[in-house]
C-alpha cells in the first residue's frame, strides 16, 4: 500500500495540486549562447532541462543528407544523478531513451518548415539535470523554446503535457510520485488548435475515459505555450531595447 | 537550511519538503516539491469566510460545508470542535465511532498521514467515517500541510515527531482564531503527554482523552469505552491481576531482522489449535509439517491469526502434538499441571551455528516420527486483534461493588484467551453478548487488555446471537447507504424490460441493446430450493433438426445494473457474497435487484446473460455460443416439483420434454465427471426447519438430494467450465477462475493411520480418481454410514477452493481437483457471489458486448479482489454454520434424546463423538466418562482410550471409528453462557 493519499477525497494531490494544476514552469532561452545556435532551459516542477540546438549545418555524414529537406536529430543525454539515487549506467543506449528519440524527431518533424533548409542537419541536444515525472512533456518544451531561439522556422509552438488517471479523475502534469502509481498519457499540442502533434499511450486507459484526459491534457499545453510565449515575448523585450540602446 | 517560496499565482506558493531516507545503508536525499494554497476551506457551516474561497472538483461539485453552526456543548457550555491528534485514532477509534460522542472532528492531514502508515485498517475506518458522518457525527480532514496559514517548516535540530505535533498545534490554533467571531472553540485532544503540555503553554485548548471524555454531558455513558492504557499510568495498581510470572521479552526488531536473514528465526501465522488453545502451530515454508508451540510462555501473548517470528527449541523439547483437549475458559492457571517452570534458560546459549543444525535435524525428524520440533514466538510481527464478541465471566466481578471494577470478558472464538476490561457497569453487562477490542498487552499480565465498545444484548436472545456471530465472522451486515442505493434504477419495482429489441427509445437509453438477443421464444424454466426468491439461474433444452440439442443456461445479468466503479460495485466488491443464515439472509447486493430486477422470476420478461451449447446425444459439446439476452422464464420449480413433472408420464408438453432431455444429459454428464474422477464428499450438513408461526426452529433434517438437484448443478458445472475457458483466451493475465488444489499428503497421514489400524483400510492419493475411487471403498458392510464417516473426514483434510487470477498461477495449476477439471470459475450465480459479477463482466468483454474496466484487467487490482472474496467465503460459510449450530442448539434444548455417534477422535483425557442427525459433534470429557480418572488408559499408537465405565468395575475401551450410543442433551455453559451440546455416553 502506498504510504501517501495519491488524491485525497477532498480533491488535493501529494504535491497540493488540484487535479488541474500544472506544476511550476520556469523556461529562459539563450541560455548556452556560445554553445549552440539556440538553446533554452526549462524547471517544469522539478525537471530541469538544458537544450542546445544547432544548424540548420551541413551534416556530418553525407548519406543522413536528404536533397529535399533538412534532417532533425535528438540526442538525449540523462545524467546519472538526474534522479533520487544515482544511477550506475549512462542511458545513453538505452532502448527507452532510443525511443524518446525517435518519437521527439517525429513529432518536430511535421512543425518545422524543414522544407527550408533542404541538405542540412538540425542537431538538438537535451541534458537532463534533475527528472521529476512528466520528462517527456518537458522534453518537447525544451526543444519548441531552443529551436525559436535558434530561429529556425516553425508553424507554430509544440508544447507537451502529461496526463495521469486515477480512478475516474484525469490528474495533469504527474511528478514522479504519481506517475508510478497511475496509468498516464503524454501529448504534445500544436499551438492553440486542438492538433496533436504527438499522443504516447503507454499504458492501460479505459477508452471511455481518454476524451476527459485529453480534454485536461489539451487545456494544460495551451496554458504552458501560453507561459513559453510570454517568456519568448519578455526575451524579445530586452533583445529590442539592448538594439535600440545600442543604436 | 533555509528553503525558498515562491508565489506562483494568487493563493498558490510553491517551496520544496526536503527529507533524507536511508535505505541499505546508504543516505538518499530526497526532495519534492510542495505547494501551499489559500484556498483550504475550514468547512464550518458557522463560516462565512471560506464559502469565498472554495473551488469545485474534477467533477465540478464544491466540497460540502460539514461542521456544525451549532455544535456539541461541553460540561461548561463551550461549544467546540474537536482537533484530533493521531495517537488517539489509533487508540481510540471505536470510540471515534460511538454515536454518543465526538461530533464535529477535525483532522488534520499530517495525523491521518501518521494514521495510514501506522495501521491502514483504521484508517480507512476514519476515512468511512469521514465519508459517511454527514449530519450526524460531521468528521473532516483539514489539509494543515497545503493550507499557506497552517503550514510549518521544521526548524534546526527538530525532530519530525515534534514537528509534526507542532503542525496539529498550529491547526488548532488556526481553527481557534478563524472560529472566534463565531463564538465556536476549538479543543485539542491528545495523549502526547509533550504535545498536552505544550499546547497548553501555547495557550490553546488541550485535553487527554480521559480528561476530555469527563468534561462531556454524558461523560458516565461514554467512559467504559474508554481504551485500557493502564501500562501508562502508575503500574502498582491491581496487583492482584498481575501475577508473578512474566512473559518472555520480544526480540529488537534488529535482532528478528538478522535472524530471518540468517535463518535461525521464521516467519509465519500462528494457528491455535481447536482443541487446546496452549497449543499453536506455525506453517513454515521449509518445513514439511507445522512447527508447534506449546504453553502459555512459549506462545507468549500470540493470538490466533497473529503474524509471528519463532525461534526453534532444543530438541530436548521436541514433542508430539498434545492429546489433551483444553478450553481457555475452563482453564485457570493455579491447577495447571503444565507449568512452564521448565523454561530453558540455556536456549539463548545455543549459537547461530547450532541452530542452524538443529533446523536440519528438525526436518529430518518431521519426516521420521511422531515427535514434532516445538518452537518459542519471540516476537510479533502483526497483530490480528479486531473486535471481539463475548461475555463477562461472572466469577471474574464482585457483585457487591458499584464502581469501576476489572473483569474478564471470555470470548466466543474458543481459540482466545480471556481479555481483562475495566468497567462500571460489570452487573448490568453481566449474560449480556458484548463487543470488546484489546488495547495491548504488556508483558507482565497474564491476560491482554482491552476495553468495552457496546452491548448487543441478551445472551441467547436471536437478535444478540445472530449479530455476534455476523460480528465475529466478520459480516457486513449494515444496511445499504444512500449512496449504493442511488445506483440502482430510478424506476425501481417497476422497471420492465422493454418490449421490442429495437425499440428507438428504448435503445437511445441503452445504446448495447442492440446486441442483446431475444429468447422470449425459448420454452426456459428455473428449478432452485423451495422459497428461493433470488433466482441467479434458468435453463431450456431444444432438440434441433439434426438430432443434437440446443440447450441454454440463462444467469442473471446483474452487470447490466452493476456498473464497475459505482458505490454500489464497491460495496459489492467488499461484501462479495451473501451470507445465509438460518433465518436470515444478508445480502450482496440490495434487494430490489437481488429478488426482483436481476431474479429470474416467472412469466416477466428479464435481461440474462446466456451459454447456448449444442451437444450431441451423449452430451459432448458440437459448439458453444455465448450472449446477453433478454428471456422469459416459464415456469419455477422446487426441485421436487421439477422431479414430480419429469416422472408425471402425463405430460408431454415440449417444456416438460425438454426437462427430460436435460435431466437425460445431466446424467451422462456427472458420469462423465465422475470418470474422470470427481469427487464425492460429504458434510455433515443440515437443515433447521422453522415453526411457521412462532418462527421457533422445530426441527433438524440432513439434507435430502433428487436427481433434479444434480440436473441443474451439471449444467452450472458445465456453463462455468465453459466460460472460464472462454476468459482466460481473451484475458490470459487477469481471467477470474476457481482453482482447487491436490491435498497434500501429510494431511492424509494421521486419518489413513486411523483407517489402517482400525479397519485396514486406506485412502491412495496419487490421484482424484484413485481418491474417489478408494473412498468408495473403504465401506463397513455392518455400518452403511460408516463411509460418510470416512467422506467427512477426508473432506476436512482437502485444501480449500480459492479464487485466483489466471496470471498468479500456472495454467497446470488451475485444475479442480474436486470437479476434476482443468479451468473452472464462478459464473452462475452473480447475485450472491461476486466472483461471477467479475467473470460476467469479463465474458462480456469477450464477446464484444462492452469494454472490460480496468479494475479487472490490472494484476494487483484482481489480486486484491481475490484475496477479499476468498476471505469473505470463507468467513460465510462459518457464519452459516455458525447460525446451524445456534439453531440446532436451540432444537435440542426442547428434545433431549439418545443418538447414533461416531468417535472421530481419542484425546488422552477424552473423546471426540460427532452426532450425524444433528451435525453436532462434542468432546466428552474423561471425568465424564469415568469415577477413576487414574485408571484411565490412553494408547496413541492404538487410537485407543480405556477406562472403567461408571458405578462398575468393568473396563471399557473405546476406538477411533466406533459407533456408540450418546445422550445429546443442550447445556448453557454457566461459565461461558454458550449453548453447547452435551453428549453422555450410554
Amino acid at each position: 500500500m502506498s504510504r501517501l493519499e495519491i488524491y485525497s477525497p477532498e480533491g488535493l494531490r501529494v504535491d497540493g495540486r488540484r487535479w488541474n494544476e500544472l506544476r511550476r514552469l520556469e523556461c529562459s532561452i539563450n541560455t548556452h549562447t556560445s554553445a549552440s545556435d539556440g538553446s533554452s532551459y526549462l524547471e517544469q516542477g522539478n525537471n530541469k532541462i538544458i537544450t542546445l540546438v544547432n544548424g540548420p549545418q551541413e551534416p556530418k555524414l553525407r548519406s543522413q543528407m536528404s536533397i529535399q529537406k533538412a534532417t532533425i536529430s535528438v540526442a538525449i543525454n540523462i545524467t546519472r544523478f538526474s534522479k533520487m539515487e544515482r544511477s550506475k549506467t549512462s542511458h545513453r543506449n538505452e532502448r527507452r531513451v532510443l525511443e524518446m528519440q525517435t518519437a521527439l524527431v517525429r513529432t518536430f518533424e511535421k512543425n518545422v518548415q524543414l522544407h527550408l533548409y533542404p541538405r542540412t542537419q538540425i542537431d538538438i541536444q537535451i541534458h537532463v539535470l534533475q527528472q521529476d515525472g512528466g520528462l517527456m512533456g518537458s522534453l518537447i518544451n525544451g526543444i519548441t523554446l531552443a529551436l525559436i531561439d535558434a530561429g529556425i522556422a516553425m508553424y507554430d509552438y509544440i508544447s507537451g503535457v502529461s496526463v495521469g488517471l486515477y480512478d475516474t479523475t484525469p490528474l495533469l502534469d504527474l511528478n514522479s510520485v504519481e506517475e508510478s502509481s497511475m496509468s498516464s498519457v503524454t501529448l504534445g499540442v500544436v499551438g492553440k488548435s486542438e492538433k496533436l502533434s504527438l499522443l504516447l499511450v503507454e499504458d492501460k486507459i479505459p477508452l471511455d475515459r481518454m476524451e476527459s484526459v485529453l480534454a485536461i491534457g489539451i487545456a494544460g499545453s495551451h496554458r504552458i505555450r501560453e507561459l513559453m510565449d510570454r517568456e519568448l515575448r519578455k526575451h524579445g523585450r530586452k533583445r529590442l531595447s539592448n538594439v535600440s540602446s545600442n543604436n | 537550511m533555509v528553503l525558498q517560496r515562491k508565489r506562483l499565482s494568487d493563493g498558490l506558493t510553491v517551496t520544496q519538503k526536503v527529507f533524507v531516507r536511508s535505505r541499505n545503508g546508504g543516505a538518499t536525499k530526497i526532495v519534492r516539491e510542495h505547494y501551499l494554497r489559500a484556498d483550504i476551506p475550514c468547512l464550518s457551516r458557522a463560516c462565512k469566510q471560506c464559502v469565498n474561497i472554495v473551488v469545485p472538483n474534477a467533477k465540478n461539485e464544491l466540497p460540502t460545508f460539514v461542521l456544525s453552526e451549532q455544535p456539541n456543548k461541553l460540561i461548561d457550555g463551550k461549544r467546540h470542535y474537536v482537533v484530533l491528534d493521531a495517537n488517539i485514532v489509533l487508540q481510540a477509534i471505536d470510540l471515534l465511532e460511538n454515536p454518543a460522542c465526538f461530533g464535529d472532528v477535525i483532522i488534520p492531514q499530517i495525523a491521518l498521514d501518521e494514521i495510514r502508515n501506522k495501521s491502514y485498517p483504521i484508517y480507512t475506518r476514519l476515512r468511512t467515517l469521514c465519508r459517511d458522518s454527514g449530519d450526524t457525527k460531521r468528521f473532516i480532514v483539514f489539509h494543515n500541510e497545503f493550507s499557506e496559514e497552517t503550514f510549518v517548516e521544521r526548524e534546526q535540530g527538530e525532530s519530525i515527531n515534534d514537528r509534526n505535533d507542532r503542525a496539529i498545534r498550529k491547526t488548532c490554533s488556526w481553527y481557534a482564531q478563524h472560529l472566534k467571531p463565531y463564538g465556536v472553540e476549538a479543543v485539542l485532544v491528545t495523549n502526547d503527554r509533550r504535545n498536552l503540555e505544550l499546547a497548553v503553554e501555547e495557550g490553546l485548548l488541550a485535553k487527554s482523552l480521559a480528561d476530555y471524555v469527563n468534561l462531556l454531558p454524558n461523560s458516565e455513558d461514554v467512559k467504559d469505552a474508554l481504551p485500557n492504557l493502564e501500562t501508562y499510568k502508575s503500574r502498582d495498581q491491581d496487583l492482584d491481576a498481575r501475577s508473578e510470572f512474566k512473559f518472555p521479552d520480544y526480540y529488537s526488531t534488529a535482532r528478528v531482522m538478522g535472524g530471518i536473514k540468517s535463518g535461525v528465526l521464521y516467519q509465519g501465522t500462528v494457528q491455535i489449535s481447536e482443541y487446546n488453545f496452549l497449543e499453536g502451530s506455525v506453517s513454515l515454508p521449509n518445513f514439511s509439517k507445522p512447527v508447534l508451540i506449546l504453553g502459555q510462555k512459549n506462545l507468549n501473548r500470540a493470538f490466533n491469526a497473529d503474524q509471528v517470528v519463532v525461534e526453534l527449541l532444543p530438541q530436548s523439547e521436541w514433542k508430539a502434538p498434545s492429546t489433551v483437549a483444553l478450553d481457555s475458559e475452563h482453564f485457570d492457571v493455579n491447577d495447571n499441571p503444565e507449568g512452564d517452570e521448565d523454561q530453558p534458560k540455556e536456549s539463548d546459549a545455543i549459537s547461530d551455528k547450532q541452530r542452524r543444525l538443529l533446523v536440519q535435524d528438525a526436518i529430518r525428524t518431521q519426516k521420521s516420527g511422531r515427535t514434532q520440533p516445538t518452537a518459542r514466538v519471540v516476537s510479533i510481527a502483526r497483530r490480528s486483534w479486531r473486535q471481539y464478541v463475548g461475555q463477562i465471566a461472572p466469577n471474574s466481578i464482585d457483585m457487591q461493588s458499584g464502581g469501576t471494577q476489572n473483569a474478564f470478558v471470555i470470548l466466543m472464538d474458543k481459540c482466545l484467551p480471556k481479555i481483562r476490561i475495566r468497567t462500571r457497569r460489570a452487573k448490568e453487562l453481566l449474560n449480556k453478548r458484548i463487543v470488546v477490542v484489546v488495547d495491548s498487552w504488556p508483558d507482565t499480565y497474564k491476560y491482554p487488555l482491552g476495553h468495552f465498545v457496546r452491548e448487543l444484548g441478551e445472551v441467547e436472545s436471536v437478535e444478540a446471537e445472530t449479530e455476534a456471530l455476523l460480528l465475529e465472522h466478520d459480516v457486513e451486515y449494515r444496511p445499504f447507504s444512500k449512496k449504493v442505493l442511488e445506483c440502482l434504477p430510478a424506476e425501481g419495482d417497476n422497471w420492465t424490460a422493454p418490449e421490442s429489441l429495437s425499440d428507438a427509445e428504448a435503445i437511445a437509453k441503452d445504446p448495447l441493446l442492440t446486441k442483446r438477443r431475444d429468447l422470449r421464444d425459448k420454452l426456459i424454466c428455473s428449478i432452485d430450493p423451495p422459497g428461493c426468491v433470488d433466482i441467479d439461474d434458468a435453463l431450456h433444452a431444444k432438440l434441433l433438426p439434426n438430432g443434437h440439442w440446443e440447450v441454454g443456461v440463462h444467469i442473471a445479468d446483474v452487470t447490466h445494473f452493476v456498473k464497475p466503479n459505482t458505490p454500489l460495485d464497491d460495496e459489492g466488491a467488499a461484501r462479495s457474497t451473501s451470507v445465509y443464515l438460518v433465518d436470515k439472509r444478508i445480502d450482496m447486493l440490495p434487494m430490489l435487484l437481488g429478488t426482483n430486477l436481476c431474479s429470474l422470476k416467472p412469466y416477466v420478461d428479464r435481461f440474462a446473460f446466456s451459454v447456448l451449447w449444442e451437444l450431441d446425444e451423449d452430451a459432448n459439446i458440437v459448439n458453444v455460443d455465448f450472449t446477453k439476452s433478454v428471456i422469459k422464464s416459464r415456469e419455477a420449480f422446487s426441485y421436487e416439483q421439477a422431479q414430480l413433472r419429469i416422472d408425471d408420464v402425463n405430460k408431454t408438453d415440449e417444456l416438460t420434454q425438454g426437462m427430460r432431455a436435460l435431466l437425460k444429459l445431466s446424467i451422462k454428464l456427472k458420469q462423465q465427471r465422475l470418470d474422470a474422477g470427481a469427487l464425492n464428499l460429504a458434510s455433515p450438513e443440515v437443515k433447521v426447519h422453522m415453526d411457521s408461526e412462532t418462527s421457533d426452529p422445530s426441527e433438524v433434517e440432513v439434507k435430502k438430494l433428487v436427481a433434479t438437484n444434480s440436473l441443474v448443478e451439471e449444467f452450472m458445472l458445465l456453463a462455468n467450465q465453459s466460460v472460464a475457458r472462454k476468459i482466460y483466451e481473451a484475458f490470459p493475465q487477469t481471467a477470474m477462475l476457481r482453482r482447487h488444489a491436490a491435498p497434500p499428503a501429510t494431511n492424509f497421514e494421521s486419518l489413513n493411520e486411523m483407517l489402517q489400524l482400525r479397519k485396514g483400510m486406506s485412502i491412495s492419493l496419487e490421484s482424484s480418481k484413485a481418491l474417489a475411487a478408494s473412498l468408495d471403498r473403504c465401506i463397513d458392510p455392518a455400518d452403511p454410514y460408516f463411509n460418510t464417516l470416512v467422506r467427512i473426514a477426508s473432506t476436512r483434510c482437502m485444501m480449500a477452493a480459492q479464487y485466483f487470477y489466471s496470471g498468479a498461477y500456472s495454467y497446470a495449476d488451475y485444475r479442480h481437483y474436486g470437479l476434476a477439471v482443468g479451468i473452472y470459475t464462478h459464473f452462475t450465480s452473480p447475485i450472491r457471489r461476486f466472483c461471477d459479477v467479475i467473470a460476467h463482466r469479463q465474458l462480456a468483454a469477450a464477446i464484444g458486448y462492452e469494454p472490460l474496466d480496468l479494475n479487472h484487467r490490472d494484476k494487483n487490482k484482481m489480486e486484491q479482489l481475490c484475496r477479499n472474496m476468498n476471505k469473505r467465503h470463507r468467513n460465510a460459510q462459518f457464519a452459516g454454520r455458525a447460525s446451524i449450530e445456534y439453531y440446532v442448539g436451540q432444537v435440542m434444548r426442547n428434545n433431549e434424546s439418545e443418538e447414533t455417534g461416531y468417535v472421530i477422535r481419542v484425546f488422552h483425557n477424552g473423546v471426540v463423538v460427532l452426532v450425524p442427525k444433528f451435525g453436532v459433534e462434542g468432546l466428552i470429557r474423561l471425568e465424564n466418562l469415568t469415577d477413576d480418572e487414574q485408571s484411565a488408559e490412553f494408547k496413541a499408537e492404538e487410537f485407543k482410550l480405556s477406562f472403567k465405565v461408571k458405578g462398575m468395575e468393568k473396563k471399557r475401551d473405546i476406538h477411533v471409528f466406533e459407533k456408540v450410543s450418546v445422550q445429546v442433551r443442550s447445556v448453557l455453559d454457566p461459565v461461558t453462557s454458550k449453548r453447547k451440546a452435551q453428549l453422555i455416553l450410554v
